[in-house]
């Protein structure tokens, strides 16, 4: 038996790695388990490397369209397999630095499968390898991973035909075609990816809108904006058959078919609960995750869990906030976790971003409001550097006291400038303290003081 | 020379109250007549006026405080009258003995001191006085700080400015959502914050949390809740209840109302009821079976030689049953207006206890029907024998004679008796007289 820790994280992903920083940099002894890469699923084959792929392509674009603002490159192209290694590099760069933070704060690192074994009044207790770890808080962060549907002969086609966003990464080359189940973020960006790169994508989604659950004008609008680049979408188009590089969906009570060098299904994530021993814990599910209070604690005293495997709020800020709530609450600090500001972004060009409430959701929960949105070109900055181009800034207020509850904007560089948005929401902030905040000039961010503003 | 307001002493039997509502702070200049405070017993709210005009100088507790009754509640005066040596300590017993049992005249002279530079003292339940300086005070009260809430730093506990500071550095941030409103809704501070940094939220000034813990809220009941919830318990154990259902005709009724409409119309000013009708007809039936005018307490039955009807009124607080006492001796103007006074009395809350007592009435009606109500079991109160549910009017089929069918109004009648009490035959013999009498309804207008 190893010897004891106050903290166990099984999982190192960005609620695991960030929650054992955190707690070891406030002088918890950590162990932390890893079966793969330090960083997880956002680091190695999420977040970060999907982001380096959109930034060669963002570049790709300007350059293309260059000639719109004066500049002209001749013989524009790209070098898809060194961008692939860019984004590798990337991705090694800061899995480098997370195994530096653990190092730094004396976190012992165990690379392999981990298995809880048991809890005792010592403690609980976790092998991995061929040794034991006895622990006194356990945090569970084993993350999610794509669902695959149980479509008719999805389970006979080929490898190299069907993908999910792990796999895709790993492409040598550009496929000629690509079905995209799912128009979800993951669906949209990697479908805004090949897209920049000449490949012709079909969007097949089974709802009646893509993204769902942000803003739906916006998600129209960005639809409308691939629709012109080049991408077809498929609305409530359910896939009832996959044969080979064929997908089968029924759309308007008519069967319709799409082929692609590849199929990326993208319907959604699972949270991980097997194959851990999470059985021997008796910890209680809720929609295939772990239920949480807003202290992330678990039925069992001393076990908490956090990120993805919570089965809600699949993003990889939220799993590190709620790490954090974890680490604060054991070493004394009264922290609860909230929901109602977690900014949500779609890396897609232009970028969508949200945050907060969305007129949907405030009808369907009943909330009075008061919206006001402005065209993002409002914003003098926004007009320089995007010629043509257009876009929306939407804020959702309270209609008794005006305080900020939702805010959704679609254009760049809305993903840098959300966050402020969120602090609105977080401090409940009311019309009158958001008059009241300087924004600085030129900058595309004016339009969220513009639409502010613009209430009546 | 100041004043002590005591609570008073609302019936023989209540010991305490519980301040309700305060509506003045202190400090607040008031005048005779205004409304002082709210409290309530077991049974009734009422409220205690301003028996002078003056300075509210102190306040020895706080709504939610249950006050024993006699106690020194507040005290009046001039403004910066020291009312040192005025405490909460109960007044003298024998003042109130000599007093009627309800409506206490509640004013008496305050001891007075001399000493006038003395700075207020206020006084803990604890009975510890506490010294505030008049920086802090006026600290606290810009601020909106409850100096109560402050542990003194200075000589003798004396609360400074320096504490006042300190409290409110102390206390959570406060969102400026969860401040206006706290300010607009009048919500009570609270002191833990589940927002940014520890700061209050709006919905940590309602305590509904949308994502997680617990939907639902656990609430005390009020003293008048838990008076019904043994009432009704203790009738449903201690008795052998059930109930008959039968209809009356209502043409009769209906006719005599649309009568005493007209007769209103022309500036008559008796507007009598259906359930005063109804109430009438009950009173003449029970007094031809003094049976069911009865109290059941064991091994004895108590018949009444008059009629005491009580009368269930549905109001915010909760179910009262106030009591019309002698309602035999009373035309039907005399009980409508009795029945429309006791309502709005309930309502008020400044009914005497002694009449909500189930003792006092001999039997009771309890009149569902203007909600629409076709049939329902009343619940006795004990020791009482019986009580009637009146339900709405419904038209039902009904032979008019010749092979002729029509719908006639029939209005539905409830009869809860007491088994112990009443056998079946007796019991639906009453309630047949009562239809009866409602079918044979004859009165002046």
């Amino acid at each position: 038996m190893s010897t004891n820790f106050d903290l166990a994280i099984i999982g190192a992903g960005p609620a695991g790695y960030v929650a054992a920083e955190r707690a070891g940099k406030k002088g918890l002894k950590v162990v932390l388990f890893e079966k793969r890469e330090l960083g997880g699923v956002c680091l190695n084959e999420g977040c970060i490397p999907t982001k380096a792929l959109l930034y060669a392509a963002k570049l790709y674009d300007h350059a293309l369209e260059g000639d719109k603002y004066g500049v002209s490159a001749k013989e524009v192209s790209y070098d898809f397999s060194k961008m692939m290694s860019r984004k590798q590099k990337v991705v090694k760069k800061l899995v480098g630095g997370v195994g530096a933070a653990m190092k730094e704060y004396h976190v012992e690192v165990i690379k392999g499968l981990a298995t809880i074994t048991g809890r005792s009044s010592a403690g609980i207790t976790i092998s991995a390898g061929d040794q034991e770890y006895l622990a006194t808080n356990l945090m569970i962060c084993t993350g999610s991973e794509s669902l695959i549907p149980p479509i008719p002969g999805l389970q006979n086609t080929p490898n190299e035909i069907l993908i999910t966003s792990r796999e895709i990464l790993q492409l040598t080359e550009v496929p000629k075609s690509l079905v995209i189940i799912g128009g979800g973020v993951i669906g949209m960006e990697f479908g805004s990816f090949f897209n920049s790169m000449g490949t012709k994508v079909t969007i097949v989604e089974m709802l009646d809108e893509i993204l769902t659950g942000m803003d739906r004008e916006m998600s129209v609008m960005l639809r409308q904006i691939y629709t012109k680049k080049g991408i077809t979408f498929n609305l409530s188009s359910k896939v009832t058959e996959v044969k080979g590089n064929e997908v089968i969906y029924l759309k308007d009570g008519q069967t319709q078919s799409v082929t692609g060098d590849k199929i990326l299904v993208s319907i959604g994530r699972r949270p991980v609960t097997k194959g851990f021993g999470l059985e021997n814990l008796g910890v209680e599910l809720n929609r295939g995750g772990i239920k949480v209070d807003e202290k992330m604690r678990t039925n069992i005293p001393n076990v908490y869990a956090a990120g993805d495997i919570t089965g809600f709020s699949l993003l990889a800020h939220t799993a590190s906030r709620e790490g954090e709530v974890i680490v604060n609450n054991l070493t004394g600090r009264n922290d609860r976790m909230r929901y109602n500001a977690i900014p949500g972004v779609v890396y897609t060009n232009p970028e969508f971003s949200g945050v907060g409430l969305t007129e949907e959701a405030a009808k369907q929960k009943n909330i009075d409001i008061k919206v006001v949105k402005l065209p993002m070109a409002y914003a003098g900055r926004f007009m320089i550097e995007n010629e043509g181009g257009n876009g929306l800034c939407k804020v959702i207020v309270g209609s008794k006291y005006e305080e900020v509850l939702g805010v959704h904007m679609l254009g760049n560089p809305s993903s840098e400038m959300i966050y402020g948005a969120a602090m609105a929401i977080e401090m409940e902030m009311t019309l009158k303290e958001m008059q009241e905040v300087v924004f600085p000039h030129p900058t595309v961010s004016e339009i969220f003081k513009e639409t502010v503003f613009a209430f009546k | 020379m100041a004043t002590t307001v005591i609570m008073p002493k609302q019936g023989q039997s209540v010991e305490s109250c519980i301040i309700t509502e305060w509506n003045k702070k202190k400090g607040d200049k008031v005048t005779k007549g205004e409304v002082l405070f709210a409290y309530e017993t077991d049974k009734a709210s009422f409220e205690e006026e301003v028996p002078v005009d003056g300075y509210l100088l102190e306040i020895f507790f706080q709504a939610g405080d249950e006050v024993p009754v006699l106690t020194n509640v507040c005290v009046i005066g001039a403004e910066g009258e020291s009312i040192s040596g005025i405490t909460a300590a109960a007044a003298p017993e024998e003042k109130a003995e000599t007093k009627t049992p309800a409506a206490e005249k509640s004013v008496q002279p305050a001891a007075f001191s001399a000493e006038v530079k003395q700075p207020i003292a206020s006084s803990e339940q604890q009975g510890s006085e506490k010294f505030v300086s008049p920086r802090a005070r006026n600290l606290a009260q810009k601020e909106g700080v409850i100096i109560e809430n402050i542990k003194g730093s200075g000589p003798k506990g004396r609360i400074i400015e320096q504490d006042v500071r300190a409290s409110i550095e102390s206390s959570p941030k406060i969102t400026p959502l969860a401040k206006k409103m706290a300010e607009a809704e009048q919500l009570p501070p609270v002191t833990e914050g589940s927002g940014l940094g520890g700061s209050v939220t709006a919905k940590d000034l309602t305590a509904v949390n949308p994502v997680y813990s617990s939907d639902f809220e656990i609430k005390k009941i009020s003293n008048m809740r838990k008076l019904i919830a043994k009432a009704m318990f203790n009738s449903l154990q201690n008795s052998a209840q059930l109930t008959h259902h039968l209809g009356a005709d209502a043409r009769r009724m209906l006719e005599l109302r649309k009568k005493v409409k007209k007769a209103n119309e022309n500036g008559n000013p008796a507007n009598i009821t259906l359930n005063d009708m109804v109430c009438y007809a009950v009173v003449k039936a029970l007094l031809k079976f003094p049976q069911a005018n009865t109290h059941f307490l064991g091994d004895s039955m108590k018949y009444f030689n008059k009629v005491h009807l009580g009368v269930a009124v549905d109001t915010d607080r909760g179910l009262m049953v106030p009591v019309i006492k002698n309602a035999d001796d009373l035309s039907i103007k005399g009980l409508s207006n009795q029945l429309k006074e006791m309502a709005a009395m309930c309502r008020k809350g400044n009914i005497n206890p002694e009449l909500l007592s189930s003792e006092a009435a001999s039997f009771t009606v309890s009149n569902l029907g203007n909600y629409g109500v076709e049939i329902f079991t009343p619940v006795i109160n004990l020791p009482q024998s019986a009580i009637l549910g009146v339900n709405t009017i419904v038209p039902r089929p009904k032979d008019l004679g010749d092979g002729a069918y029509g719908f006639v109004p029939y209005i539905g009648l409830s009869l809860t008796y007491n088994h112990q009490a009443l056998d079946g035959g007796e019991a639906t013999r009453f309630l047949k007289q009562i239809a009866i009498e409602i079918e044979n309804l004859e009165f002046e207008i």
